[in-house]
């Protein structure tokens, strides 16, 4: 499974979900994420780390379906080594256009420390 | 902002583009880790704007053969009922059958309507015929020969055959054919409705 998730806490104690990322992500993977954050879901306006993987790569479906999420994370926070995986996620936040709550970080406790900053 | 950029990135970018513009849209630009600047974003959206054009290439070709398809389907249907159309033979009495025909009659629709009518006064063993030619602009030069042929095999069958709504052209046809003058059983009147008359008449089925 490209995405593997689980539900903890930040170090402040804040629920988030924690999303391991690998391998090919598709439109099904970027569904069951929607799942989750939908308005009725388990994680709606939770604030989101994602730990991606180098090599990881996203399918034109899911490129496009991302953009769509915005409005349902409190924030996403994501930490990526990886060049190319970071120019990915690049592009995909230029299809998403302004999107204050989404960050790159090159380590996981840089990006855990934004979220627990962050004001949701 | 400023990048400086290996010339062989470049052309390799270039050639891919290239490529894609000609069609080719398989090809992807290479990808490496230790390329950790801007124009790695540009390499990458390049490889995701070529995948983009190979769904689009492939929705449009599964769509073009399905629109073929139809096409074929429609063609077909199309000939079916120009061929119906082509041949209207209406039962308007007990044993008299009236063909309208309407438009041009080449050898092939001579066929087809020669095919269709004998096979309707064999089965419904009509004595009478009505082949209303009003509707009929021209007839091909070698059809009419068919079709004098096809009144000949109605009679054939035990059936009288006339012929109604000649235009004058059909009917120098006709004569030029000797067809009037003996060649085949054809009687001529003006209209459907005097044929259909003079059919009832014979009939006796007007004095009921």
């Amino acid at each position: 499974m490209p995405f593997v998730f689980a539900e903890a806490t930040t170090p402040q104690g804040k629920p988030l979900l924690r999303i391991h990322v690998r391998d090919e992500v598709t439109i099904t993977d970027a569904e069951a994420l929607g799942a989750r954050i939908e308005d009725d879901g388990p994680n709606h306006r939770w604030r989101i780390l994602s730990v991606v993987e180098k090599g990881t790569e996203y399918s034109p479906a899911a490129r496009r379906y991302f953009p769509n999420l915005q409005p349902k994370y409190g924030a996403i926070a994501v930490a990526v080594t990886s060049p190319i995986v970071r120019a990915a996620i690049n592009m995909m936040m230029r299809l998403t256009g302004q999107a204050p709550n989404l960050r790159l970080f090159s380590s996981e406790a840089e990006a855990l420390a934004w979220l627990d900053q962050l004001e949701i | 902002m400023s990048v400086t950029i290996e010339g062989e990135r470049v052309d390799q970018l270039l050639r891919i583009i290239v490529a894609a513009a000609t069609g080719d849209y398989e090809l992807r630009v290479p990808l490496l880790e230790e390329d950790d600047d801007e124009f790695l974003e540009v390499e990458l959206g390049v490889n995701y704007l070529l995948e983009e054009l190979a769904l689009g290439k492939a929705k449009s070709d599964s769509q073009r053969q399905q629109l073929e398809v139809r096409a074929e389907e429609l063609a077909h249907q199309q000939s079916e009922l120009v061929q119906a159309l082509s041949t209207p033979v209406i039962a308007v009495w007990p044993g008299v059958l009236a063909l309208p025909l309407v438009g041009r009659v080449d050898d092939e629709r001579a066929a087809t309507i020669t095919a269709v009518l004998l096979e309707r006064v064999a089965a419904e063993r009509a004595t009478h015929v009505i082949l209303d030619l009003t509707g009929v602009g021209a007839i091909a030069g070698n059809t009419m020969p068919a079709l004098l042929r096809m009144v000949r095999a109605i009679g054939l069958l035990g059936a009288s055959c006339l012929l109604t709504g000649i235009s004058a052209p059909v009917a120098q046809q006709i004569v030029a054919l000797g067809a009037a003058e003996g060649g085949a059983p054809v009687r001529a009147l003006a209209q459907l409705s005097d044929a259909l008359a003079l059919v009832l008449a014979q009939k006796g089925a007007l004095g009921r």
